[in-house]
């Protein structure tokens, strides 16, 4: 009994000092230990981020061909509600849009490409795209997801790929997921309708 | 009175602090940047921020009354400009003075209003610091800069200002939270919707309800026969026993029909006092937020005054810009829309109004020219201002010549001109007296533009101009955002908002109605003939039931001028508040923008002006236009393109032939000579720095020549000084066109003015 009461007495020490250690580490072993922490943390996510570089992109169908978007571009996406067609526009203009309150204006890519209009599609969803004080809609028939692509697992595009023109693509994946330069698209001048009544 | 004048002051001087502090931060964040080692072309763009920010600060300063912070931004803003020009070198010296200064703003901006403390010794000194950067000089320096110690008294001053009463939240973010708003106007329409279909529920239940209350008394008769035949004994029959299922029936209706009454009125109780607080709140809810929306004048005019100085010193002239009323508070979105306009207004000023130094003299008039905008408040919740100039004033009769010769007035109409309608035209698309086009002015197509945006604002303009004394514009806007009454029409299957402000009237006309008059239908209506037309030809739509026996036809009426439309149907009229389109839609024909309707459709809504424009030009092909075009090859007009570098020959070439034109091109002023002396053109374009024979040199000898004395001449150059414009319409060019502002549809325009 007295013995048992040793053993639990001794145990009963070992925890109090290791309960009692940490108050009375100096601020120098307390910096120490800090410093190696921080700089075994600043290690492990180093190597994460020098091996593979990501960039996010959103997936979508269109036209029966997939493509995808960079993500810093989207604002949001979507669904297809009541488009009203606007007279006067070129074909690419598919529409009006209100999305909350604001008066969007909603474009075929298919026509601004001129891609080939392969059966029906059911267009169903608005990708909402902007730079700077471009904003608008892209009509989109599915919306596929959103994934990482590795940096320099982007190949320079092949205009044999698709419809769309080289100059308007930013690169295509090991898997022919084509990205397309939104970039280039959003600023590209015969996007914007400036037209007088000729008189 | 005084003390509200006191308070307005004590507010005016807190938001004054405010300010003042944003511009100190980023002058002192531009500053820690420029000590950087950068890229010239970034430090260019620092110096650009904060010379703009000094310079604000100074404005902001002499609008409160700080002449302290006045005086010492003036002095740092022309250091800024210098650094600007390149003419000073940055080094330690100044940037520790220009730090030190920015320390002593920022003292001066947190010292209390009664008493100014800041000793005039330090001002004195640190004045005469910023003089020497200014020229260059690095100084000794005396050791580091001096940082006094912050005083007891300066703590708790910083700690008093801590709650600030302003913050300030990104315009994004406003906007979001407007539209939004905005929107929950389509919640009151589904109240009032609501409403109205209780109270026709209420409506049909009263009519059935009178119905009943006739049939129950034959029922209760009913009930009495059989209650009697009962009680005399008779032989109880079979159907006896339904009959009194069916009397049953009815007193159960009977009772029912009292408890959905008073459900009924207490619904429509409910559904009245939902329909009057979901309005209340709705409408409150906005006006607030219209309120936020609110900015002063000055927000925009305060950068005109440099840009008339700038502009002025360009074209050889002394222009004092005078602006008052510029605390006025007006919607943002307004003001944002008023920008074009000023710019235009004050281009017109500067390049057409005010004379040179020498001509002012020579008129009896002080040298400098004065441009005034005054802003003054009116009742009704509107604006008045007044941009005038004290310049040549307009010349009204060649003026009506341009009209004539533009095809814009015939020469009948303009013998019946008075001299009231005279300044109407100047607001007409292409009319202009300048003689030579240039990137600035003289197209004529800035007035109709001012005359677009200000009447979509909701507002008016008018012109008054006397020759020798000047010009004024004076405009009458809307303070917040209006809505519009509008038709809602139906065109080929498609929806439409039509102001009604200029729809003089509908009328219904039988098919056999239309007359065809000189190849274009046309409507007699009440002594007068108007012209005729479809909206959905205008609209490129095509009708898909073709023309009804009876059509619907809506008379509008603007500038004087009117037209017919026939339009489908005519749904009704609404209040709508119209949104401009965005990017990419800059400018769509015949739309000036759209609205949602309570629905939460998006309807386009119509613009007035195209639409006339639209039905003048369908006049001059007839009803059914054939593309001019077709014409062939007969009127092609032919272009001459000088231009001795092959990229910009190529250039021209290529956008003058997509535009139609039949392209020679010649490598300089003696080969284009040769050529003019063989050949017929419609116009000569040239570049005015070329080998053997310029521009200038081409356009004189064509001026010289008997035969080509009347061909239009067209400059592109890249020089850009006044020096050059001057002497391009001193040889006689007829435009004039800087190629870094160079772009097609400038050009094209030109050319289509000229030939």
């Amino acid at each position: 009994m007295k013995k048992k009461k040793n053993q639990s007495d001794r145990a009963f020490e070992k925890s109090e000092s290791i309960i009692a250690k940490p108050f009375e580490d100096t601020p120098e072993e307390k910096r120490t230990v800090l410093r190696s922490r921080a700089k075994r943390l600043s290690q492990e996510i180093e190597s994460k981020g020098r091996d593979e570089e990501y960039f996010e992109v959103l997936e979508f169908l269109l036209a029966h061909e997939t493509y995808a978007i960079e993500t810093p571009f989207i604002r949001e996406v979507y669904p297809m509600t009541e488009i009203t067609p606007l007279s006067c526009t070129p074909a690419f203009v598919f529409g009006l849009v209100n999305i909350r309150g604001q008066i969007l204006t909603v474009i075929d890519m298919k026509k601004f490409f001129d891609l080939p209009e392969r059966g029906i599609t059911n267009l169903n969803k608005i990708i909402v795209v902007r730079k700077d004080a471009m904003e608008l809609g892209i009509l989109a028939n599915e919306i596929i997801g959103i994934r990482n692509i590795p940096v320099n697992g982007l190949q320079p595009p092949l205009s044999t790929l698709t419809g769309i023109h080289a100059e308007y693509l930013k690169g295509v994946t090991g898997e022919r997921l084509i990205v397309l330069d939104m970039e280039r698209f959003l600023t590209d001048r015969r996007l914007i309708v400036n037209e007088e009544v000729e008189t | 009175m005084n003390k509200k004048n006191g308070d307005f002051q004590k507010r005016l001087l807190s938001t004054f602090r405010a300010e003042a502090d944003e511009h100190l931060k980023n002058i002192t964040a531009g500053l820690i940047e420029l000590e950087k080692d950068l890229d010239p072309q970034v430090k260019a763009g620092i110096i650009e921020t904060v010379f703009r920010e000094a310079h604000s600060l100074k404005g902001a300063a002499r609008a409160v009354n700080q002449t302290d912070i006045e005086t010492i931004c003036q002095s740092l803003e022309s250091v800024f400009s210098a650094l600007k020009r390149q003419e000073i070198d940055p080094g330690p010296f100044m940037f520790d003075t220009l730090h030190q200064t920015v320390d002593i703003l920022n003292e001066l901006n947190l010292s209390s209003p009664e008493g100014v403390r800041t000793d005039k010794a330090k001002l004195a000194g640190i004045i005469e610091k910023i003089a020497k950067v200014e020229t260059g000089q690095t100084d000794v320096l005396s050791g580091l800069p001096e940082h006094p110690a912050i005083q007891a008294d300066d703590i708790v001053r910083r700690q008093e200002r801590m709650p600030s009463d302003t913050i300030r939240i990104s315009v994004e973010k406003i906007d979001l939270l407007l539209r939004q708003g905005e929107e929950l106007l389509s919640l009151k329409l589904m109240a009032d919707q609501h409403s109205d279909d209780i109270h026709d529920l209420i409506n049909m239940f009263e009519v059935w309800q009178k119905q009943w209350s006739k049939i129950y008394s034959t029922i209760c008769e009913f009930r009495r026969l059989q209650e009697r035949n009962d009680k005399q004994g008779k032989k109880r029959r079979k159907d006896d026993k339904q009959n009194y299922k069916v009397l049953e029936f009815g007193d159960l209706t009977h009772d029912n029909m009292k408890v959905f009454e008073s459900k009924l009125i207490e619904l429509r109780r409910t559904g009245d006092r939902h329909r009057y607080t979901t309005a209340l709140m709705v409408e409150n809810l906005l006006e607030e937020m219209k309120k936020i929306l609110m900015l002063p004048f000055s927000t925009l005019l305060e950068a005109f005054p440099k840009f008339v100085r700038d502009l002025s010193r360009d074209q050889g002239k002394d222009i004092e810009l005078v602006i008052s009323g510029e605390g006025i508070e007006i919607d943002r979105r307004i003001l944002e829309e008023m920008r074009v306009v000023f710019i235009h207004l004050l281009r017109n000023a500067i390049d057409h109004g005010i004379e040179k130094p020498e001509v002012r003299l020579r008129n009896k008039k002080s040298p400098r020219g004065k441009i005034k905008i005054m802003v003054t408040s009116m009742e009704g919740n509107k604006v008045d201002i007044l941009l005038s100039d004290d310049g040549n004033g307009m010349d009204m009769p060649a003026l009506k010549d341009a009209a004539i010769k533009r095809g814009i007035i015939s020469l009948e109409d303009a013998a019946k001109l008075t001299d009231q309608d005279l300044p109407a035209i100047v607001f007409q698309s292409g009319v202009s007296t300048s003689p030579v086009i240039t990137d600035i002015s003289g197209r004529g197509l800035g007035l109709a533009i001012v005359r677009e945006k200000i009447e979509k604002l909701g507002g008016q303009i008018v012109l008054e101009t006397h020759r020798h004394t000047g010009t004024s514009f004076r405009m009458t806007l809307p303070l917040t955002m209006i809505t519009f009454r509008g038709l809602h029409v139906t065109v080929a299957e498609r929806e439409f908002i039509i102001s009604t402000t200029n729809v003089e009237k509908v009328v219904r006309v039988k098919h056999e109605e239309i007359k065809t008059v000189e190849n274009r239908d046309t409507l007699s209506l009440s002594g007068m003939t108007i012209p005729l037309l479809r909206l959905a030809d205008v609209l490129e739509l095509t009708e898909k039931n073709g023309d009804l026996p009876m059509m619907t036809v809506l008379i509008l009426e603007s500038q004087g001028k009117r037209v017919g439309f026939i339009v489908n149907e005519v749904l009704n009229e609404l209040e709508v508040l119209i949104k401009s389109l965005s990017q990419p839609l800059t400018r769509v024909r015949n739309i000036a923008g759209a609205t949602i309707l309570g629905s939460g459709k998006v309807v386009p809504v119509l613009n007035i002006s195209d639409l006339m424009k639209s039905a003048a030009k369908a006049a001059v092909y007839g009803p059914k236009p054939d593309r001019p075009e077709a014409n062939g090859e007969v009127t092609r007009k032919s272009v001459l393109v000088v231009e001795d570098s092959i990229t910009s020959r190529m250039l021209l070439k290529n956008i003058l032939e997509t535009a139609g034109y039949l392209v020679v091109t010649a490598v300089d002023g003696i080969d284009a000579m040769t050529l003019l002396k063989t050949e017929k053109f419609d116009v000569v374009i040239s570049d005015v720095d070329m080998p053997r024979m310029n521009g200038f040199n081409l356009t004189e000898k064509i001026r010289g020549d008997k035969k080509l004395a009347e061909l239009p001449v067209v400059l592109v150059t890249a020089l850009e000084s006044r020096e050059d414009k001057e002497r391009g319409i001193d040889v006689g060019a007829n435009a004039y066109i800087v190629k870094s502002s160079f772009d097609q549809s400038n050009l094209l325009e030109v050319i289509r003015r000229l030939v």
